[in-house]
Parts: C-alpha cells; sequence; structure tokens
C-alpha cells in the first residue's frame, strides 16, 4: 500500500456533509437519557403548543359559529339610515327579497324587522327589542330558532281572547324570561309606538323560551313572525335586514361583491327613498367586527404563547448540548488536531441539535394529533359548572370546550420549535469556534 | 533538503504579569524517514514545540517549514488542510471518537480528505491489519485496551498518508509492555510507508526504541544523536 497523496479535493463542507451526519446522529445516542430528556420536554412543549393551537382554533370556530349560523348569518344587507340609527323607516322594498336571491343560485334569504318596545308581565314591565323573522325561511340562514330551551317553537296564531282578539305567539330570550318570571304559556302584553305614529298595543302567549344566543337577544330579545310585526307595527312596505348565507365560506367575498353590484343596479333602476339611504353589504366580520378582532387577536396569542412555551423547553435543549459540548472539549480538539475545520465542527453539532428538534418536533406532533384527537371527539366538558356555558367580550361561548386542530397550526409549531432551538443551540455550538487545540495535547 | 526545519523557535508564554520562555532559540532539521524521540524532564517544552511543528500553536518566534511550506504563516483554514493532508497525530490518551468503531475512526480522516469510500475503507482494513486489530475493528473506542486504542490511532494517524506523524507522549499510559510494542509498530509502519515519525517521551524503554533522540532542557535542544538500538527487528505484537 502506498502513501500516495489524496488528490486534494475541495474540502468543500457539501462534500463533508454525510460523514458529519453521520457522526452527529452517532453522538445523540451517546448518552440516551439525556437525550430522551431533550426530546420529552421539546415534544412535550410542542405539544402543549398544539393542544393551546387547536383549543382556541375550536373556541374561535365556535364564537365564528355563533356569530354566523346562530345569528347574523354570512352577509346582511340594510339602509344605511337603519344601521345609523336602526330608523324604522330604513326599509328594503318586499321586490328586493326575490330580487337578490336570484343574484345568485346558492345563497339562502331570509328577511326580518326590528322595533322598540315595552313588555308587559302580570307582574314587570321591561323595555325589548321586537326582531320579527319568517319562520318558514329563517332556519335557511341561521339556527337561531332551533335553540329553544323550554316550550316549543311556534310563531303562528296562538289563540283568540274572550273578547275576539287574536292573540300571536312570542318566543323570549332565557334572561328576560328570568327577570320578567314568566313562562312558556304565560300572557305578554306588548307597547310600542307604530310606523304611523299611533300606539300599537297586544296581547301575546309566550310560546318558548330560547337557549342564550347572543346576549343582547338574551337580555330584552322578544321574537314574533313578520305576520305578526305588521299587525302592530303597521309596517307594510319592506323589512330591515336581510340575512344571507353561502354555501360555501371562500366564496364570501365574491357573492359580497356580486350582491353589492345588485343592490346598486337596483338603485339604479328605481331610486330608494333619499331618507333611508343606500342600501348596503355587510359579511360578518364586518357586522361583528369585536369577533373579527378576536379571531386575530387568538392568532397572534398563539404564537406569542407558543413561542414562549416552546423557548422555555429549549432551555433543555440549551442545557443539554451545552453539557455535550463541554464534555467533548477534548474530543473536539483531537478532531480539530487531526484537520477537521472549525465550520465542519461547528456544523456537526448543529446537526446534532437538529436531529434532538427533528426528532422531538415528530414525538411532539404525533403525541400531539393523538391527544388532540381526543379534544375533538370529547372536548373538556364545563357544562356541570357552566350549563349555559358562558358570555365574554360579547359573545357566548358552549360549555363544552371542543379542539379543532388545523394541520397548519402542526407545521408552524413544529418549525418553530426547530428554530428556536437551533437557535438556542447556536450558544453552546460556539464554543466549539473559540476552542483551541494545542489544549488537547497537554 | 530536510523534511522539518525549525529556524530559531521561540515560545513565550504569559500567565499575568509572569512570562515564561517555554522554548528557545529551537534550530532542528529532520529527513524524511526519520524515526526521532523528544525527551526531556517535565516542562522541558517537549509539548510546545510538538504543538508549534503541529500548527497547533504558534510559535513567538522563528519558522517552521514543513516541504517547503512555512507553516508559521499559514492562516487557520490553510492550516488545518495542512494537518488534515500532511499531518498525523498521536495524542496521550482519548484520541478516538468515542461513537465510533475503531474502523470508523481510521476512516474519518480519510473520509475528511475527501478520498473515495471504497479507498478509506480498503485503507482502514490494511492499517488496522497492520496494527494487529483486524479482530476487534468493529468495537467502539470504549471495548478496546489503552494499548489496542493507541494502536488505532497510530492506524488512524498512517492511514491517512502523512508526511510527518506527531505523537506526544503516546505510551504515557500505557504499561512497558504495551508501549514497547506500540513503538515496534511505530518503527515498523515508518520504515514501511517511509513516514516520518516524531514522539516524545519520559521512557527510557520507549526512547531506546528512536533512531534520533533530541534533548531538551529548559526550552533549548541540549542533545541531539543518532541512536542505534538492539531490539528493531524484534515485533512483537500484543493483542
Ligand atoms: N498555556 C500555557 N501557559 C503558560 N505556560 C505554559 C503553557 N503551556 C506550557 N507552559 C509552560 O511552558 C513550559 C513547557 O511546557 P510543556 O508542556 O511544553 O513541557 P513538556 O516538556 O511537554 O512537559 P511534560 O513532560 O510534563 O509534558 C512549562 O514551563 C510550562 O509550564
Ligand atoms: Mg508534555
Amino acid at each position: 500500500m502506498t502513501t500516495a497523496q489524496p488528490e486534494f479535493m475541495s474540502a468543500s463542507v457539501v462534500s463533508r456533509f454525510p460523514i458529519l451526519l453521520f457522526v452527529a446522529w452517532r453522538n445523540i445516542w451517546r448518552n440516551p437519557v439525556r437525550s430522551s430528556l431533550t426530546i420529552s420536554a421539546l415534544a412535550s412543549g410542542l405539544i402543549m403548543v398544539i393542544l393551546y393551537a387547536s383549543l382556541l382554533e375550536g373556541m374561535t370556530r365556535q364564537m365564528v359559529h355563533f356569530a354566523t349560523d346562530i345569528s347574523t348569518s354570512h352577509m346582511q344587507v340594510h339602509r344605511q339610515a337603519f344601521i345609523d340609527d336602526q330608523d324604522l323607516y330604513a326599509t328594503l322594498p318586499w321586490s328586493y327579497l326575490e330580487k337578490i336571491q336570484q343574484a345568485h343560485p346558492s345563497i339562502q334569504v331570509s328577511p326580518r324587522l326590528y322595533a322598540a318596545g315595552l313588555a308587559s308581565s302580570s307582574t314587570t314591565s321591561t323595555g325589548v327589542l321586537i326582531k320579527a323573522v319568517d319562520p318558514k325561511t329563517e332556519p335557511d340562514v341561521t339556527q337561531m330558532l332551533q335553540h329553544v330551551r323550554h316550550g316549543k317553537l311556534n310563531l303562528d296564531i296562538a289563540d283568540t281572547t274572550e273578547n275576539g282578539v287574536q292573540r300571536y305567539n312570542l318566543v323570549i330570550g332565557a334572561q328576560l324570561a328570568r327577570n320578567m318570571k314568566v313562562k312558556p304559556g304565560d300572557e305578554l302584553v306588548l307597547v310600542t309606538q307604530a310606523a304611523d305614529g299611533s300606539i300599537g298595543n297586544a296581547l301575546y302567549r309566550i310560546a318558548a323560551v330560547l337557549k342564550p344566543l347572543e346576549p343582547n337577544f338574551d337580555r330584552m330579545g322578544v321574537l314574533m313572525s313578520i305576520e305578526a310585526y305588521q299587525q302592530l307595527m303597521y309596517l307594510q312596505d319592506g323589512f330591515h335586514e336581510l340575512a344571507i348565507k353561502v354555501a360555501e365560506m371562500k366564496e364570501l367575498a365574491s357573492i359580497q361583491d356580486t350582491v353589492a353590484n345588485k343592490l346598486k343596479q337596483f338603485a339604479q333602476e328605481k331610486s330608494l327613498d333619499e331618507l333611508g339611504g343606500k342600501a348596503v353589504v355587510r359579511n360578518w366580520r364586518q357586522l361583528s367586527p369585536a369577533v373579527a378582532d378576536l379571531l386575530e387577536m387568538s392568532k397572534a396569542f398563539v404564537f406569542i404563547i407558543g413561542f414562549i412555551i416552546i423557548s422555555l423547553a429549549s432551555l433543555g435543549m440549551l442545557n443539554t448540548m451545552l453539557m455535550a459540548v463541554h464534555e467533548r472539549t477534548h474530543e473536539f480538539g483531537i478532531l480539530l488536531a487531526i484537520g477537521m475545520k472549525r465550520r465542519w465542527l461547528l456544523l456537526m453539532v448543529l446537526l446534532e441539535s437538529f436531529f434532538l428538534a427533528l426528532v422531538s418536533a415528530v414525538v411532539g406532533s404525533l403525541l400531539g394529533l393523538v391527544i388532540n384527537d381526543y379534544f375533538e371527539k370529547y372536548g373538556i366538558d364545563f357544562s356541570s359548572a357552566m350549563p349555559d356555558g358562558y358570555d365574554w367580550a360579547g359573545m357566548i361561548f358552549e360549555p363544552v370546550m371542543k379542539g379543532y386542530l388545523l394541520p397548519a397550526d402542526v407545521f408552524t409549531a413544529s418549525i418553530m420549535m426547530i428554530m428556536i432551538t437551533m437557535l438556542a443551540s447556536l450558544i453552546p455550538s460556539w464554543r466549539t469556534v473559540r476552542l483551541k487545540p494545542a489544549e488537547v495535547m497537554r | 533538503m530536510a523534511l522539518l526545519t525549525l529556524k530559531d523557535i521561540g515560545k513565550r508564554y504569559r500567565q499575568g504579569e509572569v512570562e515564561v520562555q517555554a522554548l528557545s532559540g529551537i534550530n532542528l532539521e529532520i529527513n524524511e524517514g526519520e524515526f526521532a524521540a523528544l525527551v526531556g524532564p517535565s516542562g522541558s517544552g517537549k509539548t510546545t514545540l510538538l504543538n508549534i511543528i503541529g500548527g497547533l500553536d504558534a510559535a513567538s518566534h522563528g519558522t517552521t517549514q514543513l516541504n517547503n511550506i512555512d507553516i508559521s504563516a499559514l492562516k487557520e483554514a490553510q492550516l488545518s488542510d495542512f494537518r488534515l493532508f500532511q499531518l498525523g497525530f498521536v495524542f496521550q490518551s482519548y484520541n478516538l471518537v468515542p461513537v465510533l468503531s475503531a474502523l470508523e475512526n481510521v476512516e474519518l480522516v480519510m473520509v475528511l480528505q475527501g478520498r473515495h469510500k471504497k479507498e478509506c475503507r480498503q485503507r482502514a482494513h490494511h492499517y488496522l491489519e497492520l496494527v494487529g486489530l483486524k479482530e476487534v475493528m468493529q468495537r467502539r473506542p470504549s471495548a478496546l485496551s489503552g494499548g489496542q486504542q493507541q494502536r488505532v490511532a497510530v492506524a488512524r494517524a498512517l492511514a491517512a498518508g502523512p508526511r510527518l506523524v506527531l505523537a506526544d507522549e503516546p505510551t504515557a499510559n500505557l504499561d512497558s509492555e504495551n508501549a514497547t510494542a506500540l513503538l515496534d509498530i511505530m518503527h515498523t509502519l515508518s520504515h514501511e510507508d517511509k513516514t516520518t515519525f516524531i514522539f516524545s517521551t519520559h521512557d527510557p524503554r520507549v526512547m531506546d526504541r528512536a533512531e534520533r533522540i533530541i534533548t531538551l532542557q529548559d526550552g533549548k535542544i541540549v542533545n541531539d544523536q543518532e541512536h542505534h538500538h538492539e531490539h528493531s527487528d524484534k515485533h512483537e505484537h500484543i493483542n
């Protein structure tokens, strides 16, 4: 065998990468207990972030669900004056109903009317918000009518009193029912100022009490049919609000544009009265800016909390790598002496951290997915403590918190973990750069 | 033309206010194929000198030339290439990467040199066989005796095909039987491969194997002579 000099290949990192990778991989299993502890710490951090993201996403989905499916639906059309000061006369013509429905084949629409009034039971009176819906089309746009707590949903004529007056059925909010001490079957008198300026008043029968859906309605909402509303208010020529539900959320923006264009076109064909202002279509984000903001915030929240959790977990990595580098000072000195370049050594140590981070990411993601599965199926149940759920910042949350995991969140969290731990391991790896190989001779 | 030429090497260490003159006025020439021992009492500067030759430490004064390359003028990156391709090192102990087998340890330097995988494997096998470790080459260092570990280090140094092998007290942690056996292996290989060896030692029995003995004292060469020894043809391999 000769001692012929090898051809001096350019000593590139790329060609040395496989051997560095190999040695780094071996080094991870040098101290299996320590590596396992590091991996558990990082994986636990990742699991926490994944579950946190999942629960928060679940909560925001619930919020959106409440905001859209239960009360506002996806879009609403109003007159500007109604938006500005609930102007009773700022109505949209009934002809719009069909015309907007035709604007896009996949949408569903339902009209609504509002008024303020005074409700009296046999014992008390209180200010109420009257909301009139079409019991036939409302279920197409929201699930409001399905959320009955007591009684049976019915907005038809209930009965006729001894003196021949027809009584319509009403549905009221849970808090209002409690405050007025009324229950299904009880009688309620509503007094209001009708559209013609006269005092409208009528007798009603409470058919049902709704579950809390929206704090305002819960406290002062009274629901009746449009027919009943028209008899009470003498307001025939239009409606205040058109709720629109789209088939696919992703079409929301384009449908909103279509509807807006249609509204412009209708106004050109036959202009609306000046006072009511023009017709405006808004999507649920515009209608519930608080929900939209909270949604944005919750994303930032996940990010910040995730960053903190992972940073804490990566301290474990920092410690591991500090120890690993420290106890191998002599070995690194030997490697430098026999011709290993510092940047290769640095790369090797970084690869070691990377392997630990990668294994942690895989373990954490998989376990996170498994645990999340439970959270998605069963959730965390607070219903024994809070059967109605709780309302916070004008939103109502269900008593069962359920997870909803976005695959992208798992990916982002894993990448974030790998990046943070790699940053943390820069500190110990930097020691290899300052190592003096002469020391190892001694 | 000598392989290694040291001209007026001096080395001062500063420790706070105190200055230590570890080496001064060292002039030395080592020819290709020499098998030289560096001896002298503790603190005489053996390690310091080997470190300077190996480019692990910089001299405060003088020049070091190996094969017409001025080592003292090389930059860090060039130095590591220089060590990778021209030098072999055998240290006192813990020479090997613990997570790699004996075979992988020997291959490592050659892989870093950029040699082809097959060539690395062949050469590693060859040198491990020469040092008598063919049977245990799949073992990790922790499963090898001190003497075996040092022999792996010698195989590693030589397999890379260096011009010069530096060994700082390679036998310090070995019993005298293992020590002389290691020296005999080094000696044989030096002859076969025409590789130049400089090693330091305290051990008279090890010294005895050298062909040239350079004696240091207080950082100066006080004696430098050819040495003819009797045991050079007795190679006992201890496994
Ligand atoms: N890093 C350093 N800082 C200060 N002084 C040093 C340093 N390294 C070595 N010295 C000093 O330089 C002198 C030579 O040391 P060196 O290690 O070269 O001796 P040696 O011959 O190898 O000794 P030994 O046989 O004990 O290994 C000693 O006086 C030592 O104290
Ligand atoms: Mg020494």
